[in-house]
């Protein structure tokens, strides 16, 4: 199995070219082995998980409404479009490498681009206008996850805390989603250099030679078939029943007042009383 | 590990006698066989030990897939018929003299006399960084060596570049692709015929191949329908030798004019793009036009639309315009 | 009309009566051509010996990289692999002795043939030896090489500009230091030439920089001659940098015997590869045999051999068995040699007659990255002849490239310069208004042309004789020059056709070598020649001036050639025009030798004076009738005779060489064996007048050449045949000059792009045009006893800036600023009234 691509530089020296692509093929099998056993051992072993019941004060849950707002239309909106981008540059890269050959090149880098301003726009707007931290793991959450490894396994541990606004699992895929984005992007920005465009002036000489351009081709190539894992178990957990709750809210942008309490602890994910929290608020994005 | 650029490394030579032996040999050792037919292409890339094939199927003693015949009113070409025979060839001559003229430009009469049609329009680009064994997009890298601020890419392509500007290089192409030529390929699935315009593909498609073929698939024969037999023409090659050269430019028509109005016509260039070039909108927009200077300037301006010269190929452009003018009213005269 | 045509019109021309007896001036069968035309000649290539090994190159990929560390041990861990050899195990050029005792010495930078610092992609750093050649090609990709780079540049105007690259470590050019006043300056020396941005301020608009040059001169007052111009032109053009393309690749071929170095090698001199072998492999020339019968073109090339040859012969040496190395196509662009670029910018004056009066020239050539090339002043010098400038001054620069290095080519020099010239001539004729034939006339040389620098008292050299002028004439009435330039010019439909005239000239012969032929008892004339044969002729056609002399007939003449243990004497190389000059002066005087021999044995044999006798008729005889002897006889006798007779006593002036091949054919006949040590007054040149009309359509570009005519000033012909072929042959390489032979290289890569016949373009047979006709003036030179001269240079100029005058004069001067030209600078120049392609980037 050849993991990278090598071959001769125009001054005979070997280089890097690409990813092996039969790594596409490694990395979708290891995703969809890994939803099948995830979706095996949820129907058939896995027990529920216990929380420690937050504490809140009287009258708390009465005041909540019935829907607690998650995902205001800003940040909905900037999924979406993510999404739309990432599956139209999966679909590009890598269905002509599979076979299903049409003109991709276009599509792939407007996307790119598409994806790349639209994680700007996101980086700023919950860097200035969100809970910035909310979606990083905290000490609770790494705390919590030790302790609920050890409960899966049937070992005794303390009981962990419900989520904060975003539950552990999901902080972790936003990192590795985050860390394989800023990838593709760094290099495929570079990339753009290689292709024609309206605005750049196609040079593959400028910035590298040929065995760091070679690397940065195989970085670009592992990100990308990175995320066909990480996309595949992202829309798999998105439809599974008990996080289908999750996945509206990042249409409608709500939770209901029983899945918030099910399974957030309002001190680590405090909401206002009112039904729909005014944008930009710390406590409803 | 040195690069060395001469003497063929060792393959097998497989040199069977059936044009359904050949496809089972390529059907049996896939993408690690090269097909050979008259070997003009075939000899620079093994002997610069570029392209490394373990298996080698040459066509030179298949029976049956050379030949010029009859064919409801058009013809049927064996694919390994070379093209001394179609310069030459009566039926040819008579019905399609757009492809003996076509056949009879190609490089020099040796190589006319080696080489096949089907190798012809199945050869490989000449893109000098290419065929200089640089790991470029077609060659499978990630650059384009002939577009870069420094690259000298006059023979390269003006339209339908995607990542490599490389052009297709035949001359019989566009003249099958004028004449609506059917290209009948046999695969280990059996017999499928596509169009010669569909034949022919871009770098958007597929980067690292100018044809359909697949490995394991054998272009058998060509079929040019009765459709544009014994029409009015146009062929024209604009090269830097006149002889022992590749085109920089040419242009295959077929038209059928009848009191000065263009009744039907289709256009094809080479040299422009990585594939024939067909002018269809041009097509459309003079036909029913007279065949005159007008219609002519204007098939001309349209055809360069779109058209995106690099460093050193600006001269393709007029070249372009200048010849879909001559294929409409023809060369002028005094 | 000229003495010789190919339309076979014989009609004497000039005061002096041609020469034209029973074997010179006529057209016969050579020696070799029944070999030649059914496949039975041998080159280089086609000999085996037994346990031949065949060896491969292994090339740089870098343009410049210093190698660290070559790990063979796999590809010797091979079978069948034998040894390798690099750089380090190479002799290296070693010091010369000339003939006179002079010592040249050796520079220590020139090319050796290996590389352990490559200065250009694709220079050999070691061959192997293998049983075959693909053993050999599977065992070079198995070595690995570790290199570091270097900085590296392809183009001479990069290279100037300030902070610019240099092609080697230690400088950019070639120059001499300055000296002190008072002392001679010393040897040339690699230097650094950076010149200033303000140097470069028109670059841009395509007028070339003119920073501090290497070299320089001038004779009469420039400025002057400015001031008194009617009109002045300032022009920059370009010439391509050009492989010589000989068909035939230097495959070589070495073995050992006996102690001795035998080389089978394709040469322009069979002889001087003797000594050139001795100087690359620092060994005796007495233990080296060079076998060379058949060479497949040189063009300069292969002058002495190739340097290469030392290849096989150390990895011979060392695998203990002969080793072919066998050349490909794409070796041939790497080592085969190569004319360099010239860029030149040419200030020129002219008076309202066309007559120039001040020119100012300034040439930059790439010269590759080893030895100086003297291409970029040999290119004034020739213009100053061509041209005849009352006032003139050159300055120049060869700048050191990382690309293959350039030798001597067909016309060296004087091909650049002429073509930096005429395309600016044509300019001021139509500027002027004078016909193209006259602005031609009235700048010829004439008669005894002075040229070049002057030397340190002022005077300048001049040549033995001129007949330009009549060349110019004689080639306007072949051509029916006046109706067709009147016609020139005129559109039909989107043709356009246009007539041009060029005129050239480069040495036409020098002298100094040695003539050795026996009269055996047999009766025959055997004639020993060192030249090399390469297709021209010249190693028959020159003997039969002493056949001629002799009155032997030619069936009865034996002529050796192409091994140096055949005895063969110290001979000019066939190259650089010099050879019909330099072998029948040899030839000539050998004969006169064996004449003076014959007339002393029939005086002593019959009595009287030997002046009383004549040579002729296969007899000496005495004058009036009366007691003769045949020339058999007299070869008997002069055996019997012995001492200088039959070659055991020699001349004293004669090279070493001769006297060791007429040691070892003593006594076997009457020897005529001497010196040229003829005066002569001048140096001598040869002229050419090209004429051409062409047929371009302007809506493609592209052009056809119509007709095409040289008449050449080369004085007595001697092989009609083949000098129509040298002229036309010649003129066709030029003509390949101005329609599309370059280099093409990317600058970012340094690599070249066209290495293939059919990506550089060198005119084919059907390239040529369908009528061409050539013509001689047959005018004696008066300087040389036969009056002969060489032709093989002076039509390369003219062929081509026949043609890029005739695509001018058809279509303006606003098309072109470099040769070749090709369609597409045509037609973009068309589409924008201007010249498109700029002239001084390099190898685009």
């Amino acid at each position: 199995m050849e993991l990278i691509q090598w071959a001769t530089s125009p001054w005979g020296q070997e280089v890097p070219i690409h990813l092996g692509w039969v790594l596409i093929w490694v990395f979708a099998i290891a995703g969809a082995v890994f939803l099948v056993g995830h979706a095996i051992w949820a129907g058939f072993f896995a027990k529920e998980e216990t929380f420690v019941e937050p504490q809140v004060a009287p009258g708390f849950k009465e005041r909540l409404p019935a829907k607690v707002k998650r995902h205001s239309l800003t940040a909905r909106v900037f999924h979406w479009i993510m999404a739309v981008s990432m599956l139209v540059l999966l679909f590009t890269a890598f269905l002509p490498l599979v076979g299903v050959q049409f003109a991709w090149v276009e599509w792939h880098w407007m996307a790119g681009i598409l994806l790349t301003a639209s994680i700007i726009f996101h980086v700023i707007h919950a860097s200035f206008f969100l809970d910035f931290w909310a979606i990083w793991p905290d000490r609770t959450d790494i705390a919590d996850a030790k302790n609920r490894a050890k409960l899966m396994m049937g070992k005794s541990a303390a009981l962990p805390r419900k989520f904060s606004k975003y539950p552990f699992e999901n902080k972790m895929f936003h990192m590795a989603v985050m860390l394989a984005g800023l990838a593709v992007i760094f290099t495929g920005f570079f990339m753009l250099y290689r292709v024609r465009t309206p605005f750049l002036t196609r040079d593959p000489y400028i910035f590298f030679g040929d065995a760091t351009w070679g690397w940065m081709y195989v970085l670009h190539g592992l990100a990308g078939v990175g995320f066909i894992t990480m996309v595949m178990a992202h829309i798999y957990f998105a439809i599974r029943p008990e996080k289908l709750e999750m996945t509206k809210s990042m249409i409608f942008g709500t939770v209901s007042r029983e899945h918030y309490l099910d399974h957030h602890d309002p001190e680590r994910w405090p909401v206002s009383d009112e039904t729909s929290a005014a944008p930009g608020s710390a406590t409803g994005d | 590990m040195a690069v060395f650029r001469d003497v063929m490394p060792a393959f097998e030579l497989f040199q069977p006698t059936s044009a359904s032996d050949a496809v089972t040999l390529l059907a049996e050792h896939g993408s690690d066989a090269w097909v050979m037919a008259g070997g003009q292409d075939s000899f620079d890339w093994l002997k610069d030990r570029i392209k490394r094939p373990k298996v080698v199927v040459d066509l030179s003693q298949v029976s049956g897939m050379s030949g010029v015949r009859d064919l409801d009113g058009g013809v049927e070409i064996g694919a390994m018929t070379t093209l001394t025979t179609l310069v030459g060839d009566p039926l040819i001559r008579e019905r399609f003299p757009i492809l003996s003229e076509a056949a009879g430009v190609v490089a020099s009469p040796q190589i006319r006399n080696q080489g096949t049609i089907g190798g012809n329009i199945s050869q490989d680009t000449r893109c000098w960084y290419y065929r200089g064994g640089m790991p470029c997009y077609r060659a499978g890298g990630n650059v384009c060596y002939a577009d870069t601020p420094t690259a000298i890419n006059r023979e390269h392509a003006i339209l339908g570049a995607d990542r490599c500007v490389a052009v297709s290089p035949s001359d019989t192409a566009p003249a099958l692709v004028a004449l609506d030529a059917k290209i009948v390929i046999q695969g280990p699935s059996g017999e499928r015929v596509v169009d010669a315009e569909d034949y022919f593909i871009g770098p958007g498609i597929d980067i690292t191949r100018m044809h359909v073929l697949k490995p394991g698939e054998l272009l058998v024969a060509i079929r040019i329908p009765a459709t544009w037999a014994g029409t009015d023409y146009y062929f024209e090659k604009v090269r830097d030798r006149p002889v022992w050269d590749f085109p920089l430019v040419n242009i295959a028509a077929v038209k059928v004019v009848n009191g000065g109005t263009i009744e039907r016509i289709r256009i094809v260039l080479n040299g422009v793009a990585a594939h024939p070039w067909r002018l269809a909108q041009v097509e459309n927009a003079v036909t029913g036009k007279p065949a005159d200077e007008s219609t002519a300037a204007m098939a001309g301006e349209m055809s360069i639309e779109g058209a995106f010269p690099l460093r050193h190929n600006g001269y393709k452009v007029p070249l372009m315009r200048n010849l879909v003018k001559r294929a409409i009213r023809g060369v002028q005269e005094a | 009309m000229p003495e010789f045509t190919n339309g076979n019109i014989p009609v004497v021309t000039g005061d002096t009566p041609p020469v034209r007896g029973k074997l010179v001036g006529q057209d016969y069968a050579t020696p070799d051509m029944v070999a030649k035309v059914t496949g039975k000649s041998k080159y280089s290539e086609d000999f085996r010996a037994d346990g031949m090994l065949f060896a491969k190159l292994l090339l740089s990929p870098y343009p410049h990289a210093r190698i660290v560390n070559i790990d063979a041990s796999e590809a010797l861990a091979m079978p069948g692999v034998k040894c390798i050899v690099t750089k380090d195990e190479l002799p290296g050029a070693a010091d010369y002795i000339t003939d006179l005792g002079e010592k040249i010495e050796a520079d220590k930078r020139s090319d050796v043939g290996l590389a352990m610092e490559p200065m250009y992609q694709g220079e050999p750093i070691l061959a192997l030896a293998a049983v075959d050649e693909l053993t050999a090609a599977d065992a070079i990709e198995k070595i690995r090489v570790t290199y570091e780079r270097l900085p590296f540049v392809v183009d001479p105007f990069v290279s100037l500009r300030p902070g610019g690259p240099n092609a080697r470590t230690d400088g950019n050019t070639w120059a001499r230091p300055e000296a002190a006043p008072g002392e001679e300056p010393g040897p040339l020396d690699v230097v650094e030439v950076k010149w200033t941005e303000e140097d470069f301020k028109e670059y841009a608009e395509g007028k070339m920089p003119m920073g501090k040059p290497t070299d320089e001169w001038s004779f009469g007052d420039v400025e002057e001659g400015f001031k008194n111009a009617a009109l002045v032109l300032d022009e920059t053009f370009a010439t391509p940098n050009t492989s010589h393309q000989a068909l035939e690749p230097r495959t070589c071929m070495a073995y050992w015997q006996g102690g001795k170095l035998f080389v089978h090698v394709g040469s322009q001199s069979t002889i001087q590869t003797v000594p050139a072998v001795a100087r690359w492999m620092n060994m005796s020339e007495d233990d080296i045999v060079v076998i060379s019968e058949y060479t497949g073109g040189g063009f300069g090339a292969k002058i002495r051999g190739t340097v290469q040859i030392v290849i096989p012969a150390i990895l011979a040496r060392k695998c203990n068995a002969p080793v072919m190395l066998r050349a490909s196509r794409e070796d041939e662009h790497n080592i085969g040699g190569a004319r360099p670029s010239v860029t030149g910018r040419v200030k020129c004056g002219f008076d309202k007659d066309g007559r120039i009066t001040a020119l100012d020239m300034y040439t930059v050539a790439d010269n590759g990255p080893y030895a100086r090339n003297g291409d970029y002043s040999n290119a004034a010098t020739m213009v100053s002849l061509l041209y005849q400038p009352p006032a003139m001054r050159w300055r120049g620069i060869t700048v050191l490239t990382n690309t293959p290095p350039r030798t001597a080519q067909s016309q060296p020099g004087g091909m650049q310069g002429i073509t930096l010239m005429e395309p600016l001539l044509a300019k001021a004729a139509r500027q002027l208004n004078i016909d193209q034939v006259e602005i031609h006339k009235i700048n010829a040389p004439e008669g005894k042309a002075r040229f070049g620098p002057p030397s340190g008292a002022g005077a300048q050299a001049y040549t033995t004789s001129c007949f330009m002028k009549e060349a110019l004439d004689s080639g306007a009435a072949m051509f029916n020059w006046k109706e067709r330039a009147a016609a020139s010019g005129t559109r039909n439909g989107s043709k356009v056709r246009g007539v041009g005239v060029a005129s050239s000239t480069f040495v036409g012969g020098s002298r100094g070598f040695d003539g050795l032929l026996v009269i055996k008892p047999d009766g025959k004339l055997y004639i020993q020649t060192g030249v090399g044969n390469l297709g021209t002729g010249n190693y028959s056609d020159s003997q039969r001036v002493a056949a001629e002399m002799m009155g032997v007939p030619w069936e009865k003449v034996v002529v050796t050639w192409g091994g140096t243990n055949k005895n063969l004497p110290w001979s000019c190389a066939s190259g650089g025009s010099q050879t019909t000059h330099a072998t029948t002066r040899a030839a000539h005087a050998a004969a006169t030798d064996a004449i003076a021999k014959l007339r002393e044995i029939a005086a002593r044999a019959l009595g009287g004076r030997p002046a009383d006798y004549l040579v002729g008729g296969e007899r000496v005889y005495r004058r009036g009738g009366g007691a003769s002897m045949s020339l058999a006889q007299a070869a008997q006798r002069a055996i019997a005779m012995g001492g200088r007779y039959d070659g055991h006593e020699l001349p004293e002036d004669i090279n070493k060489i001769t006297a060791t091949s007429a040691k070892n054919m003593a006594g076997q006949g009457l020897m005529g064996v001497a010196r040229d040590n003829y005066d002569q007054d001048g140096r001598a040149f040869s002229f050419v007048a090209a004429f051409a009309e062409v047929e371009i359509d302007v809506e493609t570009g592209s052009y056809q050449i119509l007709d095409f005519l040289a008449v050449a000033d080369v004085g007595t012909v001697i092989h009609p045949s083949a000098l129509g072929g040298q002229i036309l042959g010649r003129s066709m390489l030029g003509i390949g000059h101005a329609l599309g032979q370059k280099w093409v290289y990317d600058q970012h890569l340094g690599i070249p792009l066209a290495k293939r016949f059919y990506q550089n373009r060198p005119p084919t047979i059907l390239d040529a045009p369908v009528k061409m006709q050539w013509g001689a003036l047959n005018i004696p030179d008066p300087e040389t006893p036969v009056g002969a001269r060489g032709i093989g240079e002076p039509p390369v100029a003219s062929g081509c800036c026949a043609i890029l005058n005739a695509i001018s004069d058809a279509l303006g001067d606003e098309i072109f600023r470099r040769a070749p030209v090709s369609l597409d600078m045509i037609l973009t120049s068309l589409e924008a009234g201007k010249p498109v392609t700029e002239p001084m980037t390099a190898h685009v």
